[in-house]
């Protein structure tokens, strides 16, 4: 067990990092290229899947342009926000050449934190991480530039510049 | 098609506003470039100017990065540029990583993935950043010379236009294997003068067409690198072609002093210490110039341009106006760090925007003071480029500037550039009858025959007003310390006409 100082040390990260909040349209895009791959799979873990597909073509696109090394940082610093998030993230880990280690090893787990209870469901997994992942990429780049990148991952999908402040929007 | 025919290089666009002009009207289309200098210098930013001028979804760019500076930090950063145009991303430009080939392979690996990707996508426009980062890796000479000769090879013949960026320091200049391969060898440079950052950039090589020699200096704006040719892409052709119309000063007796006005086209300069009306009558040759519809440029360094018309205006003299009907621009050239050329930049673009034929520069020791330090050493030079590629267009220049009044010497400028001027007009205080007066004379005038009076004059709410009789019967008014004759100025003006016709 943690001592009460651990607790706040411990809660004071949680905190600082749910301060840097996804924006609804980035949790939006992470929720319709899941939604996208997982329809392409029948199988029953198709949320599983299709979140390693994604996370899988985000990598190789990304890297192309990156690098492994700005890559793997970028990663390991984006799964470390979604584990505060998504306790069944616990055991996932970024390789060196930045692929995700242990994602498919868990069972259905309950966090508790700060009195609170949440479930995490098969379809809701995975995807705070590509949350946090395109997040990271909208911070760094902007949104304009991010799904400019996307299109080197989803070569099929559009990019329509409408019903966005900044020009763009994600639709496929 | 004939025998005789020669090859057609196509120059294309630097993207870089003022280089094509140095290096002779653009790149030579698939020309092998090296772009070297000092971390921080801007080679990057140039290159990524090049491929936003360039790039098409048909005939992409190819933008290898390398090691050093990460791609996702590349990209923050420069998006911040006003040419960088997300846009072009990812079907016309294409950023493409070789750290972990670099790290774990040798030179011929990073070769091959180069030619992967170049055979794939049909680059127009290759970029390797940082090449020298590359190099760095204990690889010999030959190995190296070898590659970049093999590179260089393959993307001529894949019709690429390239370039390799890379950290140089000025020493490595010399008998350098790399750079006899490349066609075009683009330097930048980035010193500190006391506390002030100068940037210059060198064409040190270019295969193919006549480039602009010499340093040239350049600035990192929001808009990217900027960089101003040493020639200010003027010549002076026109010149003989000038000179016949004479321009008012608005003040007749001045005009007549100056045998009808100043030449068009000619350099004057107006000297005098501080408070002997350079600036005002600076402003009433802009005035008379606007009255008769020649548009002018009041370039100022010592005040404001809103306190400069509104000083103008307590002369009865309106430059609000002229300012709203496009006829005047009053540019303030006052930033740090300076240089002639980014000032000349500035006003050539003031005189190609209105159609200027008057130019006031008030004053030199303000423009001097604006400079960098290290700009200041080239003063006399650099004026001397500008005001030959001005007056050759057709601008006819005052320039101001203040000398220290001394009672011993009749100094005209205290930057010794007197030789550089068409017309001098000097201005000085007289103590005469214990009163500290104004006289002024026409030192000089190139090509024409002026008046040798010396005349008083008085600055008034009209602005500058010369007494209608010189000052005969005193000697030694341009030591500022006349002694009186003795005899009345009828007498001497008498007198003076006397020995003039003796003379003649």
């Amino acid at each position: 067990m943690y001592s009460n100082e651990r607790k706040l040390v411990i809660s004071t990260a949680y905190d600082a990092v749910l301060t840097m909040t996804i924006s609804p349209e980035i949790r939006d895009l992470a929720r319709r290229l899941l939604a996208s791959e997982a329809a392409l799979d029948d199988s029953s873990m198709s949320m599983e899947s299709a979140t390693l597909r994604v996370y899988e073509k985000l990598r190789h696109s990304l890297t192309a342009i990156t690098g492994v090394t700005s890559f793997q940082s970028l990663a390991c610093r984006a799964l470390v926000m979604a584990k505060l998030e998504d306790y069944s993230l616990a055991a996932v880990q970024i390789a060196e050449d930045g692929s995700l280690l242990g994602f498919n090893d868990y069972d259905l787990q309950i966090e508790t934190h700060k009195g609170r209870t949440k479930e995490y469901q098969s379809s809701e997994r995975g995807s705070m991480l590509i949350a946090r992942l395109l997040n990271l990429l909208h911070i760094f780049l902007g949104e304009a530039l991010t799904l400019r990148l996307l299109r080197n991952a989803w070569p099929d999908a559009t990019f329509d510049v409408r019903n966005s402040g900044t020009g763009e929007k994600y639709d496929r | 098609m004939t025998a005789d025919d020669k090859v057609k290089i196509n120059k294309l666009p630097t993207g870089v506003p003022g280089l094509d002009e140095i290096v002779g009207g653009g790149l030579p289309e698939f020309s092998f470039n090296i772009i070297a200098g000092a971390p921080g210098s801007g080679k990057t930013t140039l290159a990524h100017q090049f491929v936003f001028a360039n790039a098409t979804p048909e005939r992409p760019a190819l933008y290898f990065t390398v090691l050093g500076e990460s791609a996702i930090k590349m990209l923050r950063y420069q998006q911040q540029y006003t040419f960088f145009n997300p846009a072009l991303l990812p079907d016309a430009i294409r950023f493409v990583n070789l750290s972990q080939i670099v790290l774990e392979n040798e030179l011929d690996a990073v070769l091959d993935e180069i030619t992967n990707e170049v055979t794939k996508f049909n680059p127009a426009v290759v970029v390797v950043d940082s090449f020298r980062t590359m190099v760095r890796k204990p690889h010999d000479g030959m190995e190296l010379q070898t590659f970049i000769q093999r590179l260089a090879l393959f993307l001529a013949s894949w019709q690429a236009t390239t370039f390799l960026i890379g950290e140089y320091a000025e020493d490595e200049l010399r008998d350098n294997p790399i750079f006899t391969v490349a066609d075009g060898l683009l330097w930048l440079r980035q010193t500190t003068e006391r506390n002030s950052i100068v940037r210059k950039l060198q064409i040190v090589k270019l295969r193919g067409q006549a480039s602009v020699p010499g340093l040239h200096t350049f600035r990192i704006t929001n808009a990217g690198v900027q960089a101003f040719s040493r020639t200010f892409g003027l010549t002076a052709g026109r010149r003989d072609a000038l000179g016949q119309k004479r321009l008012s000063f608005g003040i007749q007796e001045l005009d007549k002093m100056l045998d009808g006005g100043v030449r068009e086209g000619d350099s004057v300069l107006v000297a005098g210490s501080s408070g002997t009306g350079k600036s005002v009558l600076a402003t009433q040759f802009i005035a008379e110039g606007i009255r008769q519809g020649e548009s002018g440029i009041v370039a100022v360094f010592e005040e404001r341009p809103q306190a400069y018309a509104e000083r103008a205006a307590t002369l009865g003299l309106d430059l609000e106006k002229p300012q709203t009907d496009g006829k005047l621009e009053i540019l303030y050239l006052r930033p740090l760090d300076l240089s002639v050329d980014e000032t000349m930049h500035s006003i050539l673009t003031a005189v190609q925007k209105i159609g200027a034929k008057r130019l006031v520069i008030d004053s030199l020791a303000g423009f001097e003071m604006a400079l960098s330090p290290g700009f200041r050493a080239d003063f006399r030079e650099s004026l001397y480029r500008m005001i030959f590629a001005l007056t050759g267009i057709g601008v006819t220049i005052l320039s101001t500037v203040e000398v220290d009044e001394s009672f011993i010497e009749f100094p005209f400028s205290t930057y010794s550039i007197s030789f550089l001027t068409d017309d001098i007009i000097r201005l000085r205080y007289v103590s005469i009858d214990g009163q500290l007066r104004k006289i002024m004379t026409v030192i000089k005038m190139r090509g024409g025959n002026h008046a040798k009076d010396i005349r008083e004059y008085e600055i008034t709410s009209k602005g500058m007003v010369i007494l209608n009789t010189r000052l005969t019967n005193y000697q030694g008014l341009i030591s500022g310390l006349p002694v009186h004759t003795g005899k009345s100025s009828v007498e001497e003006a008498a007198l003076h006409d006397e020995n003039i016709k003796k003379n003649s």
